[in-house]
């Protein structure tokens, strides 16, 4: 299947070529007699689900797993890549989703970390290089700046400079969108444009599909470890890409369940807290959806970890259902029907060192029937309830005995859905719910959310992606710099919503 | 519902959990290996031979009912300062103070024996180890509430205490509890006047043939007692779910709905009474009083002692009597070799080096393989099961 794929187009010989790959650990095959080629001045896309074997099969280029079967060829001789040095040497340079810089050193120290070309260090030349390079591919980084000092999208301006600096050819980057803003995106893939027209060829990680289409040249399909098509953007489509990765159709747009939206079940008046909260007000009703859009870092963690009673605000009222909760213990404002899915579920979700069964009754433990009256936990009750919401919310795990760290990002993010939503609350606050899941994830947890909508219960759903505001949201409000800058109806324009996102709109449009 | 669970239930799992204790088992037994071997070494130096420098440790811990039993009582407070360590390191509270919690525990124990000797029999007993428990608790209390209230870092406040508890022992003795009638003979070092014997743990050993010269108590089997315990409040108990939620993951435990700080106060409290019982070996089973030359820094051999157990209760048994058959050692190289007694504290050092080391490696690998596999497999599976769903339009 694979061996027809692709021949033919393109003239150049092809940078790299990987024949037939197989990677297997034990008890599975994580590459399954996988072909790839790169060609010089083309972004490459790797896409698939989670566990679909991409970046196996990189890790394999880049020297950090051996492969079973198969074999490499680097500007069309065969090498046998044992070790990222060796990669590195062929000119394969990769850049890790989680960054590996010294946060004390200044930018040019870290890029010249490991290659310093001596035991002297002649830094004046050193930062002239990487000023250099930086210029010329327009990365707007300062070589003097320390690591600390940086964004997270200025970091990954380093770890590619870092890759440059060594004079590779081939750059992979995993999953490299997957901690940058919007915008920060936009400015990568202007990097990487310039780093394509000057004949590099990248291999882009991903399972964004609109990004995908966006930036890459040709994109092979990974599915279940074999890849299962290759094809370019203009001939594709995002539907066709996520049934070839899912392997079979996914809807992008949900139907919203028409509910008739009750009494509101919460009311924020004017919360003022740490910098982050300038006086948010809003409402959210029984069997209604309110979208808090906005640029991330403008309030939305504070505003939901205020709600939770995480972070008491400095002023202000949080009404649940008419009563004030401000300066209630967490447990308590959960026990009145109050359910939470944070942003970061590893930090605020699970605890990954324990089992699944163990995560699942967090924030219920202290609840009949899962505590005795002398403070033992009814294990037989808690493993029945595990077993229930792995069941109905098709967490895939080998049992629920194993440590929550063992879970892919999807399955972990059902799990705290499950038990959250299993508590049958009033309200639901989800933060960026679907961050980092994969496409059929994704629609999992919007279908789970809009059910929620359709059960009558009030949703406050903050999201940094607009398409899931659009897609689950009865009434959306912008967010900046920690104040409500705007109010939509769920069919206003994007651009409009984009003022609100930027502070403009101070004025609210009523719909 | 019972029967979900139990569906899910891949065939691998129990086999994971095998090559887990398996894995973790071996490494400890080559971190012994590598420790003797290192240890050897040095007694090649003093020109004896291993073997039967080793030998002579060995037989002298196993040789008769008498020397096994000494081993167990100079086990006994050794498991009761590790479970203290290691109760307070499960909710992620480094306990340094487990030194003083046991000395103060020591002078309110004996208070209570010289004071409530008016209780009959073992009412008086039951009483004194109740205060051993709560001077220890009380005093374990100080850095758990200062942790919560002010941030202070508890390994800072309880090496301050630890000093603290030395004087108030002293002061103790040269004072409020000071013999009123002085020992016979030449001898002046302070201690409290010889207890009731309603205030002592009665022996053990004469059941098994043990002499009474080793001290083997009823303490030993009380400390195994408290290491089941410990485990079960660990394992199945709402305060060690959320000790271990707090210890592993402190924002998803307070998103849980958990207060840390109410939970890292008992784990403190419970910390403390155990460390209050570690004095009571040599009080109540050797001495018969508090004693000025008392034997100190059991608390600090307890953190080596629950290291090497792993924090594992039941592991941590094992590994106070592996440290207390060493400590004999001591006795048995004075007696039948060359090698200085200094020997064994330096090969104790070196076997939690090694432990640190070997069970790390292993550790790291193991854990390392098992998510590897579990992440490929899982993620598979995903895309396996996905595949095979029927789908709603």
């Amino acid at each position: 299947m694979s061996d027809t794929r692709g021949a033919g187009r393109g003239s150049a010989p092809p940078l790299v070529v990987m024949e037939h790959v197989t990677k297997r650990f034990p008890g599975v095959v994580a590459n399954d007699d996988v072909s790839l080629e790169l060609r010089a001045g083309e972004v490459h896309a790797l896409i698939g689900e989670n566990g679909a074997g991409k970046s196996t099969l990189m890790r394999v280029l880049y020297g950090m797993y051996p492969a079973e079967e198969g074999r490499t060829l680097v500007r069309g001789e065969e090498v046998r890549i044992s070790s990222p040095r060796v990669a590195i040497a062929n000119g394969i340079g990769m850049v890790h989703q989680h960054f590996v810089l010294v946060d004390p050193f200044s930018v040019t120290e870290n890029v010249i970390l490991g290659d310093e070309g001596g035991e002297i260090l002649d830094m004046d030349r050193a930062h002239e290089k990487v000023a250099e390079l930086a210029l010329a591919y327009g990365f707007q980084v300062r070589p003097s700046a320390t690591v600390e000092e940086l964004s997270v999208g200025e970091e990954q301006r380093v770890e590619i400079l870092k890759a440059l600096y060594r004079g590779v050819d081939i750059l992979i980057l995993d999953e490299p969108t997957a901690v940058l803003t919007p915008g920060e995106a936009q400015e990568l893939f202007g990097n990487l444009r310039r780093l394509r027209d000057d004949g590099k060829s990248i291999v882009f990680i991903s399972h964004k599909l609109d990004e995908v289409l966006q930036i890459a040249d040709r994109i092979t399909v990974l599915r279940r470890g074999k890849a299962v098509g290759e094809t370019t953007p203009a001939e594709t489509s995002k539907a066709k890409l996520a049934e070839m990765m899912v392997g079979r159709p996914v809807l992008f747009r949900l139907d919203k369940p028409s509910v008739e939206i009750g009494e509101p079940i919460l009311r924020v008046e004017e919360l003022l807290g740490q910098g982050k909260l300038n006086g948010v007000s809003l409402e959210v009703r029984a069997g209604e959806i309110l979208g808090v859009a906005g640029v991330e870092g403008n309030g939305q963690r504070e505003l939901a970890e205020a709600l939770i009673g995480l972070r008491p605000p400095a002023s202000g009222r949080i009404l649940l259902e008419g009563n004030d909760v401000v300066g209630l213990p967490v447990a308590e404002i959960r026990n009145r029907g109050v359910a939470y899915v944070p942003e970061d579920r590893h930090e605020q979700g699970l605890v990954l060192d324990m089992t699944l069964w163990e995560n699942a009754v967090l924030g219920r433990h202290d609840d009949a029937p899962f505590l005795s009256r002398l403070g033992f936990l009814v294990i037989q009750k808690i493993k029945e309830l595990a077993g229930r919401l792995v069941k109905q919310f098709d967490v895939r795990a080998r049992s629920i005995n194993v440590p929550a760290s063992t879970l892919s990002g999807g399955n972990q993010q059902k799990l705290i859905l499950a038990r959250e939503l299993d508590a049958d609350p009033k309200l639901l606050i989800a933060s960026q719910p679907t961050r980092g899941l994969d496409v059929g994830a994704i629609e999992f947890v919007w279908r789970q959310i809009l059910e929620q909508k359709e059960e009558g219960r009030a949703v406050l759903l903050i999201s940094a992606e607009l398409d899931e505001i659009y897609a689950l949201s009865d009434r959306i409000v912008t967010l900046y710099e920690g104040r409500i800058t705007g109010e939509y109806p769920p069919d206003a324009r994007p651009e409009d919503i984009g003022v609100g996102m930027l502070g403009g709109n101070e004025a609210r449009e009523a719909s | 519902m019972a029967a979900d669970a139990a569906a899910i239930r891949a065939p691998r799992e129990r086999s994971a959990w095998l090559e887990t204790a398996v894995g973790q088992g071996l490494a400890l037994v080559a971190a012994f290996v590598i420790a003797l071997l290192a240890g050897s070494v040095i007694i090649l130096l003093y020109g004896e031979s291993p073997l039967a420098v080793y030998g002579a440790m060995l037989s002298f811990a196993f040789r008769d009912p008498t020397s096994f039993g000494t081993v167990l009582a100079i086990a006994t407070p050794l498991i009761f300062a590790a479970l203290a360590v290691s109760v307070c390191f499960k909710g992620g509270l480094f306990n340094i103070g487990v030194e003083g919690q046991f000395l103060v525990g020591m002078v309110t124990a004996s208070w209570a024996a010289l004071t409530l000797d008016f209780l009959p029999g073992l009412l008086h007993l039951t009483a004194v180890l109740l205060f051993a428990c709560i001077g220890g608790m009380v005093y374990a209390a100080v850095p758990g509430v200062l942790k919560v209230k002010t941030g202070a870092h508890e390994v800072v406040t309880t090496i301050m205490m630890n000093s603290i508890a030395i004087s108030i022992v002293a002061y103790a003795l040269n004072g409020p509890l000071k013999f009123t009638e002085a020992p016979p003979g030449q001898n002046v070092d302070l201690r409290t006047d010889i207890f009731e014997k309603s205030a002592l743990m009665p022996d053990l050993g004469h059941f098994f043939g043990v002499e009474k010269s080793a001290h083997l108590s009823w303490l030993f089997p009380m400390a195994l007692v408290a290491a089941v315990l410990v485990w079960v409040l660990i394992r199945r108990m709402r305060l060690g779910y959320e000790a271990r939620a707090v210890g592993s993951s402190a924002g998803s435990a307070r998103a849980g709905g958990i207060a840390i700080g109410s939970v890292q106060v008992k784990l403190f409290l419970i910390s403390g009474a155990l460390a209050g019982l570690v004095g009571m070996q040599q009080v109540l089973a050797e001495r018969g009083a508090l004693v000025q030359n008392y034997e100190a820094l059991l608390g600090f051999t307890g953190i080596a002692v629950a290291f090497l157990g792993q924090n594992n209760p039941i592991g941590i048994v094992f590994a106070a009597i592996l440290w207390a058959i060493l400590t004999r050692g001591e006795t048995a190289l004075q007696i039948e070799t060359d090698v200085p007694r200094e020997f064994v504290i330096i090969l104790q050092g070196i076997l939690i080096f090694c432990v640190v080391v070997v069970y790390q490696v292993a550790r790291r690998r193991l854990a390392r393989r098992q998510l590897q596999r579990a992440g490929a497999e899982v993620g598979l599976r995903d895309t396996a099961v996905t595949d095979e769903q029927p789908q709603e339009a």
